[in-house]
């Protein structure tokens, strides 16, 4: 090695050649070793990102993707009838969407929609398993736990407003609802640590009580044992643990979390603010209630917000009978509430910033399960080659072959649509497929998130999106 | 503190977490490479030119070669970029490093030169051995003779101070049965003055089979991925191995037989090799196979096959072809090498993956092949697997393991000696787990205060004291629990914690019934067996009785009424229930009346009721004088279907206990109070970092996260906890100084005079249960609560 002034005269000198020597070898962005391009995080579009979660299977050919209508009628054959809604016009010319989502369509001038959402077939097709997959961009199983997708932006952008937790969930309980171990096992940090894991609001007009004294006890009680608290640490005889990492980061914890216990920003959480007028709008349920609470999260500056229809099987979205009824009282369920909500981001200013995006794990068909030569098992309740009772008109099967889903704000496109399903069954996408990890990769570039961002766990990366191979459709970007 | 301060904070706890990111430079899979193509031929491994060597960390950053977080600063990568032919590093005859490459590396080195653990390119430095090794015990200093005090006085010349008797309690007993020593326990231990009474209380604590069972199913539950909730039960792709579980700790079962048994299975241990079966298809490296090869080698050997199952690890030495062949053993089919998810071709053999000492016949059938496996992993001259759990124990008492972390075996421990000799004393004391745990505790490293560090211990870590642990959110619940008086009533998992018959004599009374042998049979209706039987028996009295008392159980839950009221239940075969019916029975005739019930398997109710007129005692037994029908069916004498002792269920109920026992003192059963790891995982536990055990868990998180202070501060389980707690306090504890009697039970000591003062303020007269509540909060929050010190 060299002597430490021989160092010394080594380094002036190649100061002076840096200018130089950098020159010569042309380096623009560096570039990561082997075919893997440079993990740059691109400019991000949006700030905010508001999931909308359609749970169960919103079946495309009855919401957003219209297609061959017939009404119910005793006897008619049943493959013949590809949508069980007519079409009905929006505001944008060449978008048609389907009856019962008229205040959806007027706002769909403000967003994009993608009709060429794919599915892979996971062999047997199951909600909670295409859930997980559509949550944190993984199949289960996994050697180690994956964070959901809210996680991830918690973990790469943090809060937007330190005192909001950055990962927010509403409407989906844990418990009491079949498949919960199934949803707790994405609902999650993953190997992030519960530091990035959701804040669970599962009752939208009870969210308040998240970040209010425990019931029964007064602000002036709860503020004075915080206080009580202090004095208490001050005055621990044991000094010298007071430099103790652990002691210290606890306490930094207690600190935070009274401080959003009492901070402004904590009113957020409480609907009985909002003014009756607009709280009437968005009343259609504990859903609607979840999309006002999410726009009011989002003003204070919630980073990642899940609103879902709750996933129970058999129930809501999951219509495996009397499918056309269900999703007919579904859509007064969300046709009001998620118009608003995008109506009410643009009137504040907030929707050029902040990503919404409406989605579910798949769609749905009345005869296929699957997608064509797919091997699943036929999941209907309700079948018939013939129409008979009403209970059978609905789509009834799951569908992974082309799946809808709308995406508003945060930078993407007005009125536009992307990607196409066929107009006769089976109704795949036919035009620009998108993958769920490209979908991903899509939403993580609206956001500032490379979707090659990887952590190391356990000696081994984890990418944001499966191996950092998803690839944003920029297409879609204005 | 300002909102700015605050947003740091934050920014910090961002950046904090227990993962780094790698915007661009991963050690294994990019910078790995780039060093050995062009640096390491001449200076890793053996070859230091110039006197540099890279191999490891800290000898890279000898002489100033990098300075971590600055590449611009960094020597080395001034030298790779060199153009003068003299200097430059490669020399002129070998190819330059490309710029794509050298911006890895200055991307690697701004980002803080991160390096994996353990990992060196002198593959040769450091090989972890595989055969035990024989330690030569060092000379005791100061007559500390302890063998892991003579191995640790040797780097430590002045050891940690001795720990306070009171702090030695504390530590103990969460550590050994993870429960607070209670406040008379603690004013017992101070005023004993036996210089032994230290050896004395580990003994008792490790004597105590049900408690220590209660704590260390926590951690083996962790290990072996085991719970009463989660992924794949809904499916039955999963099964639990709790009542073997919890049986073998509380027996004591030797750690060899122990693995042998989840190896190379019965039904009820099998749950851990199977894995976790999920409909539909899978990830070559997730089928239940590769689960297999990755579980075993990670929980018995500390050695991650995880890279392994996708293609040759970059960064040790496992091969694609160990993990299948490994896989291959347990697989029921042949089994076909896939790398990322990719078929190869090439077909597996089963094999085991340190063949010098021996392998498995590949043309076996599967059972003989993993009976063979479980005899290999636990061969006495696989030295690998004592060393892997002896380390995972230490580390548990001792807040670091002597590797660590404790699941990257492959990588040099701080001590050597210290390790090679506690597994080579773990083995020749019979594998037991309670003699190891004893043997650490005795010592005076165990027993010293801990050391106080003031950022996490990194690779440069010497030993200088025990380190402070954070309570798991078991132990939390469970002193929490102990000083409230709330312990949920039944347990969730299904294991045998009816204390032995010894127990039980010790907590009886006198009474007026006399013991007879069980003359109660199980019973069930006759026919075809049905999920549900209903059971009934008339009795006639002639005069309401002065006592009664009943005992019954049924596999697998029963309810019980007398003349139409809710007297007994049970969910738990295995804990019987012993009540004092006397005020439900009347003069006349009463009914008794069972709703049975069975899940699956086994079926059968059996009870006995002793009933006291004055002046005699009456029997009362299950048998075929009971009435039973099925579900919408007639009523019919009963079916006898084994006396008691016969059956799968061997002599449940206890007649010398049903007859004189203080039946007030368990009264959910013969059982002890249920303990947190017993019952599901909740909102609290999960809060607190209960893992969902899809995965192996090996390691709790030791911070508090702003979103677990949130429910600390504000949650409706610990809120309902305090507030039952306050009330209970209060009726049961009115002459006490409640303040010093909270300090004692959760921190072992009393408060100061400054910490009364607060007290009094908090509790005021110590009328208002709103203020104990708050008193408790107070407590438990106080980081020296929640660490074990």
């Amino acid at each position: 090695m060299y002597t430490f002034e021989e160092k010394l005269a080594r380094r002036s000198l190649l100061k002076k050649l840096s200018a130089a020597s950098l020159a010569a070898l042309g380096t623009g962005a560096p570039r990561a070793w082997a075919n893997a391009d440079e993990v740059v995080h691109p400019a991000p579009k949006a700030d905010s990102c508001i999931l909308i979660w359609l749970a169960g299977g919103m079946a495309a050919p009855d919401t957003f993707d219209p297609k061959r209508y017939y009404p119910f009628e005793k006897g008619l054959e049943v493959d013949k009838i590809l949508s069980t809604f007519p079409a009905i016009d929006t505001a944008v010319d060449h978008i048609k969407i389907t009856k019962g989502m008229e205040n959806i369509a007027k706002v769909m001038d403000r967003g994009t929609l993608i009709r060429s959402a794919v599915q892979p077939d996971l062999g047997h097709i199951l909600h909670s398993r295409h859930q997980f997959h559509w949550h944190t961009g993984y199949v289960p199983p996994l050697t180690v736990a994956a964070p959901h997708l809210g996680a991830w932006m918690a973990k790469v952008l943090g809060p937007k407003n330190p005192v909001i937790p950055p990962f927010i969930n509403i409407g989906q309980r844990l418990e009491g609802v079949g498949e919960k171990e199934e949803l707790k096992a994405f609902t999650t940090g993953g190997f992030f640590g519960t530091e990035y894991g959701p804040m669970n609001l599962p009752y939208p007009e009870d969210a308040v009580r998240s970040v209010q004294p425990p019931e029964g006890m007064e602000p002036g009680r709860f503020a004075n044992r915080y206080k009580h608290y202090r004095k208490l640490i001050d005055k621990n005889p044991n000094r010298e643990w007071m430099s103790d990492f652990q002691q210290e980061s606890m306490l930094r914890s207690m600190d935070a979390a009274h401080r959003l216990l009492q901070s402004k920003e904590k009113n957020a959480f409480d609907l009985t603010l909002e003014p009756e007028e607009s709280k009437k709008i968005y009343d259609t349920g504990r859903f609607g209630r979840g999309c006002l609470l999410a726009r009011r999260l989002v003003e204070e500056g919630a980073r990642f917000v899940e609103v879902t229809t709750e996933y129970i099987p058999f129930i809501h979205w999951d219509t495996h009978e009397n499918g056309h009824t269900t999703v007919d009282r579904l859509k007064k369920e969300i046709d009001l509430p998620v118009s608003q909500l995008i109506l009410d981001l643009e009137k504040r200013g907030l929707l050029d910033r902040t990503l919404v995006i409406i989605a579910s794990e798949f769609s749905r068909d009345m005869m296929i399960e699957g997608v064509p030569g797919s091997n699943a098992k036929d999941q209907s309740r309700a079948r018939a080659e013939k129409l008979g009772e009403m209970k059978h008109y609905g789509l009834h099967r799951h569908f992974t072959g082309g799946t809808s889903v709308a995406m508003f704000g945060g930078g993407v496109k007005e009125g536009f649509l992307y990607g196409k399903t066929a107009g006769e069954r089976p109704l795949v996408a036919v035009e620009n497929p998108v993958s769920v990890e490209d979908l991903h990769a899509t939403i993580y570039t609206a956001m500032g998130i490379s979707p090659k961002t990887a952590f190391n766990v356990e000696k081994r990366p984890f990418y944001a999106t499966k191996d950092g191979h998803g690839k944003p459709v920029m297409d879609i970007f204005a | 503190m300002s909102m700015n301060s605050f947003r740091t904070i934050l920014i910090l706890l961002a950046l904090s977490g227990t993962c780094s990111p790698l915007v661009g430079a991963d050690f294994a899979h990019e910078v790995v490479p780039i060093l050995k193509e062009h640096c390491t031929e001449c200076h890793g491994g053996d070859k230091a030119k110039g006197g540099f060597s890279l191999n490891t960390r800290s000898l890279f950053l000898e002489d100033d070669a990098a300075e971590p977080g600055n590449a611009a600063k960094s020597y080395f990568l001034e030298l790779i970029e060199e153009t003068d032919p003299e200097v430059q590093m490669p020399p002129e005859k070998k190819p330059r490093v490309p710029a794509e490459q050298i911006a890895v590396l200055k991307k690697w080195v701004d980002e803080g030169l991160a390096w994996e653990a353990g990992f060196s390119f002198g593959a040769k430095t450091w090989e972890p051995p595989l055969e035990p090794v024989k330690v030569t015990l060092p000379p005791a200093l100061s007559g500390r003779d302890h063998p892991v005090d003579r191995i640790l006085d040797q780097t430590l010349p002045t050891p940690p101070q001795p720990a306070s008797d009171a702090a030695f309690l504390r530590r103990v007993t969460l550590d050994a049965i993870g429960l607070l020593p209670e406040p008379e326990e603690l004013e017992a231990f101070l005023a004993d003055t036996d210089p032994e009474k230290r050896t004395r209380k580990i003994d008792e604590l490790l004597a105590n089979d049900i408690a220590y069972a209660d704590h260390w199913l926590t951690t083996w539950n962790d290990l072996l991925r085991n719970d009463y909730t989660g992924t794949g039960f809904i499916t039955k792709g999963r099964t639990q191995i709790t009542s073997w579980l919890y049986a073998a700790l509380r027996e004591n079962m030797p750690y060899d037989q122990f693995v042998r048994e989840l190896i190379s299975p019965t039904p009820d241990s099998a749950g851990f090799i199977n894995g976790i079966k999920w409909r539909g298809d899978v990830n070559a490296s997730q089928t239940c196979d590769i689960q297999f090869a990755q579980n075993i080698s990670q929980v018995f050997l500390g050695i991650n096959m995880k890279c392994a199952s996708c293609h040759d690890s970059f960064i040790d030495r496992w091969k694609l072809s160990e993990a299948y062949n490994l896989a291959a053993i347990f697989s029921e089919q042949p089994l076909e090498l896939n790398r990322c998810d990719k078929p190869t071709g090439e077909m597996a053999t089963p094999k085991w993956i340190f063949p010098s000492q021996g392998d498995v016949d590949p043309a076996a059938p599967k059972a003989e092949r993993l009976k063979q496996l479980a005899g290999l992993m636990t061969h006495p001259d696989n030295g690998r697997f004592t060393r892997t759990v002896v380390n995972r124990i230490w580390e548990r008492l001792m807040g670091r393991g002597i590797v660590h972390p404790v699941d990257s075996m492959d990588s040099q421990p701080w001590n050597e000696d210290l390790l090679d000799y506690l597994a080579v004393r773990f083995a020749e004391d019979g594998h037991d787990l309670r003699k190891f745990i004893r043997l650490v505790m005795t010592s005076n490293a165990y027993q010293s205060q801990c050391e106080i560090l003031d950022q996490e211990a990194g690779e440069d870590y010497t030993w200088s004291g025990p380190g402070a642990k954070r309570m798991t959110a078991e132990q939390f619940l469970d002193a929490i629990w102990q000083i409230t008086g709330t312990h949920p009533e039944k347990p969730d998992a299904n294991v045998d914690r009816a204390l032995p018959d010894e127990d039980l004599v010790k907590t009886t009374t006198e009474s007026v019934f006399e013991a007879a042998p069980v003359s109660a049979k199980w019973i069930w209706h006759e026919g075809e067996t049905d999920k549900k039987s209903w059971l009934r028996k008339t009795v006639k009295l002639d005069k309401k009785p002065v006592a009664a008392r009943l005992m019954a159980t049924c596999d697998n839950y029963f309810t019980l009424r007398i003349n139409g009221e809710d007297v007994a239940e049970s969910k738990v075969w295995m804990n019987p229930v012993y009540i004092d019916i006397s005020k439900w029975l009347k003069q006349g005739t009463n009914t008794f009346s069972v709703v049975a019930g069975m899940t699956g398997g086994a079926s059968g109710f059996i009870g006995e009721i002793l009933i006291h007129d004055g002046e005699k005692q009456t029997v009362i037994s299950s048998d075929k004088t009971w009435q039973a029908r099925r579900a919408k069916g007639e009523w019919a004498a009963a079916k006898e279907l084994h006396p008691h002792g016969a059956g799968p269920w061997g002599k449940l109920l206890k007649p010398q206990f049903l007859a004189s026992a203080d039946l007030k003192k368990y009264p959910a059963g013969l059982t002890p109070p249920v303990r947190a790891a017993l019952v599901k995982n909740d909102f609290l536990m999960r809060s607190l970092g209960r893992p969902h055990r899809d995965q192996v868990v090996t390691t709790r998180p030791s911070g508090l996260t702003t979103l677990q202070a949130i429910d600390l501060a504000n949650g409706d389980i610990l809120s309902a906890y305090l507030s039952k707690g306050a009330e209970k306090l209060m009726r049961e504890k009115s002459g006490y100084d409640l303040g010093e009697w909270l300090y004692r039970f959760a921190l072992s000591r009393t408060p100061t005079d400054d910490e009364k003062q607060i007290i009094s303020e908090v509790l005021g007269d110590g009328s208002d249960p709103r203020a104990v509540e708050d008193l408790m909060w107070l407590v438990f929050m106080q980081p020296e609560f929640q660490m074990i010190r």
